[in-house]
């Protein structure tokens, strides 16, 4: 009889399944994992098993269908004896330094500009965001057409506007040319990025700054110097991390404008990578070249994440 | 009849399931047998059209579907790779040029199908013979070629009274001229295949070369590339504009079509476009075979190939495909017709095929005396000739040269260049 009476209290005691998993759902410590899993498990799938074979690639004399072996860093080591590559190394390191600085001190102007009241302000504001939203390749090949040996509209301005003689330079096909023809568009396509994140981080800063700057007589320039810009060291530090890994890696303009030319004077790692890796077929080499910076750039975020840390907290 | 219980139902299904799962074969019922190809977008895309009408056809007396891909010719690297690093994708590849040499473990052995092709048609060209045989198999199914000629403005020509360039020293003297006239030779110097399509002939004619056949001594550092580089300087200097070393692979045709330049070298596609948009230099466009030299009238050609990959679930009915488009002479014959002579047949006993007589500036494709080689002859197409091929290392020798490094200097450099890859 007890033994019944037992055995019906816990099959009362015992809750349902939807009880149980509502309970188990209450708890954080089970309902963070849940939520962050798809997203795990879509970086490991799309993230993290990319990487790990590039890096695998990189260590081993892959070539496409065929079987591989581990080779050790001599990937990287002869990599260094190649002209190419030394000039790739050199042009990556122009291209991203001149583009990102151009890039900040043209970002933060726009940024402040947007930041005034204007007419149209927020038409203003979408339509500077154009060069971020239109694929990369496509307005790139207008670009090409602009700086086109043959009909380049941009000498005819200059020459139109007195500014060149004829027949004017020859964008692509001359290598300083040819750099600043990259970098340029390289500006245009990032400049709204920088503009519209910079704009967000004004925005966010108190205006009661701006009035006791001012009741203490700071002009413009201090203001900016000693209000806008250590408040706005944060977004920028992100801004710069990002767009400089951006940079580094870009592909889709060199490869529509010049294909590296001329004499490889506009290589980047990434149209390098794909030249070697791809069109031969050498993927371990290619995989060398892709990575080469990986640990610099490591280095640079961790950096630059400390330092956006240190200015948030 | 018996009734089927749910339990029977789900077990049946549950084991029939499990079956084509663990084995990847569907049941005989359910098989619909089906080929994919790869193909890049022809630059005659009237022969897209005709090859998609062959494929229904195909379909249609077989039984076996066939599904037709197309990309750029410039995607083709990163999707092949793709496709091989996944064993999965299409059954059927187009080959450009060596691409047989770089994928040669991945594709099947057609040599069957090349055998009947040969005795039907006669041996296949040397510069297919040269990149879709590796090693003595045949991995590749030459399929057609498209070569490299003089396109030049013959109204320009006829004004000045030039004489149609026999050698590359003539069309130096005829360039000087042309300049003049307003309307220069643009023969690219960068970093694309056209400009080694041009280089390669030059160099070949006045007898040397990249890489020795050997595969393995690097022969750029000589006298005759000394030449080359000289000859690249003058005309240059007199007979081109500097734009030629920004161009890419469609500029040369783009200034011909437009009316500037007054002679290129390349594929009959600038006439054909030229032709086909109603272009008014299209009537004053002709061609003439490739200048030659004191070793020969030397010219690249891009012969295209049928690969099939290993990975393939259906080599046999892909083997009927390009027994089908190949193998019948009436059908390989309506698909040449379709290419307006920019896909020419890759068999000698087809070298007088009418698709030459449909225009009369055609008639120097059939280009007498004339040596046909794929990029880096005479060595053999190795992963390591194609590096070198892909690092356009000779146009940036060019490019070196002309734009002020002295021949010594930009000789060496390539040099240097080109053992580190051989090495490598």
């Amino acid at each position: 009889m007890a033994i019944g009476s037992v055995g019906v209290v816990t099959a009362s005691a015992r809750p349902s399944l939807r009880a149980r998993l509502s309970e188990l759902l209450d708890r954080e410590s089970w309902l963070g994992p849940i939520f962050v899993s798809p997203a795990l498990v879509l970086l490991l799938l799309l993230v993290a098993y990319p990487f790990f074979m590039a890096l695998y690639f990189s260590v081993s004399n892959a070539f496409i269908g065929r079987p591989s072996n581990f080779i050790g860093i001599r990937n990287f080591v002869r990599l260094w004896e190649s002209d190419a590559f030394r000039q790739t190394f050199q042009n990556a390191f122009v291209f991203c330094g001149a583009a990102v600085g151009a890039k900040v001190v043209l970002g933060i102007s726009l940024a402040l500009l947007l930041n005034q009241q204007l007419w149209f302000k927020r038409m203003i504001r979408g339509a500077v965001l154009l060069p971020w939203v239109i694929p990369t390749a496509l307005s790139t090949l207008g670009w090409s057409w602009m700086f086109n040996s043959l009909y380049s509209v941009v000498n005819w301005t200059l020459l139109a506007i007195g500014i060149i003689d004829p027949p004017g330079p020859n964008w692509l096909g001359q290598k300083y040319y040819a750099m600043a023809a990259v970098i340029i568009v390289n500006i245009w396509r990032g400049l709204p990025f920088f503009a519209i994140t910079l704009l967000a981080g004004l925005v966010a800063i108190p205006k009661e700054l701006y009035e006791a700057a001012e009741a203490d007589g700071a002009g413009p320039i201090a203001r900016f110097w000693y209000v806008t810009l250590p408040l706005l060291k944060g977004v920028l530090g992100i801004v710069v991390l990002f767009s400089t890994i951006f940079t580094f890696s870009e592909f889709n303009i060199i490869y529509v404008l010049t294909h590296g030319g001329p004499m490889n004077s506009t290589h980047l790692f990434a149209t390098l990578a794909r030249q070697v890796g791809l069109e031969t077929g050498r993927i371990g080499e290619g995989a060398a070249i892709s990575l080469y910076l990986f640990p610099a750039l490591m280095i640079v975020v961790w950096a630059q994440l400390r330092f956006v840390r240190k200015q948030a907290y | 009849m018996s009734s089927l219980t749910r339990r029977q139902f789900t077990t049946t299904a549950g084991v029939g399931l499990a079956g084509v799962l663990a084995t990847g074969i569907p049941p005989a019922r359910g098989q619909q047998r089906e080929i994919s190809y790869l193909c890049w977008n022809n630059f005659a895309p009237a022969s897209d059209k005709k090859l998609a009408e062959i494929g229904q056809r195909f379909t249609k007396d077989t039984g076996i579907k066939i599904k037709i891909d197309h990309i750029n010719a410039e995607q083709q690297p990163a999707k092949y790779a793709s496709e091989v690093q996944t064993q999965a994708g299409h059954d059927l590849v187009e080959m450009r040029m060596h691409f047989p040499w770089l994928y040669e473990p991945q594709l099947v052995d057609v040599s069957d199908i090349v055998a009947d092709l040969e005795k039907k048609y006669g041996k296949a060209v040397s510069s297919a013979q040269e990149t879709a045989k590796v090693k003595g198999i045949w991995r590749a199914v030459p399929q057609y070629h498209a070569m490299f000629v003089a396109t030049y403005r013959e109204d320009l020509f006829k004004k000045a009274g030039l004489k149609i360039p026999d050698t590359w020293e003539d069309l130096y003297v005829a360039g000087k001229e042309l300049k003049k006239m307003g309307h220069p030779v643009g023969i690219p110097i960068n970093q694309n295949l056209d400009s080694i399509s041009t280089a390669g002939p030059i160099l070949w004619s006045l007898g040397g070369m990249e890489v020795d056949k050997d595969g393995k001594t690097v022969r750029i550092n000589s006298p005759q590339a000394a030449e080359m580089i000289e000859w690249y300087r003058k005309m240059f200097r007199d007979c081109m504009e500097p734009e030629v070393l920004s161009w890419d692979n469609a500029s040369n045709n783009q200034s011909i079509q437009q009316g500037k330049a007054g002679w290129i070298h390349n594929p009959v596609s600038a006439y054909i476009v030229a032709k086909q948009m109603k272009l008014p230099t299209a009537d004053t466009i002709n061609h003439h075979r490739t200048p030659g030299g004191p070793n020969g009238r030397h010219e690249t050609d891009a012969p295209r190939h049928i690969g099939i990959w290993k990975f393939s679930r259906n080599v046999e009915p892909s083997k009927e495909f390009v027994r089908y488009l190949l193998g019948r002479p009436e059908t390989y014959n309506e698909y040449i017709m379709s290419g307006d002579a920019f896909n020419l047949p890759v068999y000698e006993k087809l070298q007088d095929h009418p698709v030459f007589k449909t225009d009369s500036k055609y008639a120097a494709l059939k280009s007498e005396g004339v040596q046909y080689h794929a990029y880096g002859w005479p060595a053999p197409p190795s992963d390591k000739v194609q590096l070198i091929t892909n690092s356009f290392i000779l146009p940036i020798m060019l490019a070196k040269a002309v734009t002020g490094t002295s021949t010594k200097d930009a000789m060496a450099w390539a040099e240097g260049e080109m053992k580190k890859i051989i090495a490598g």
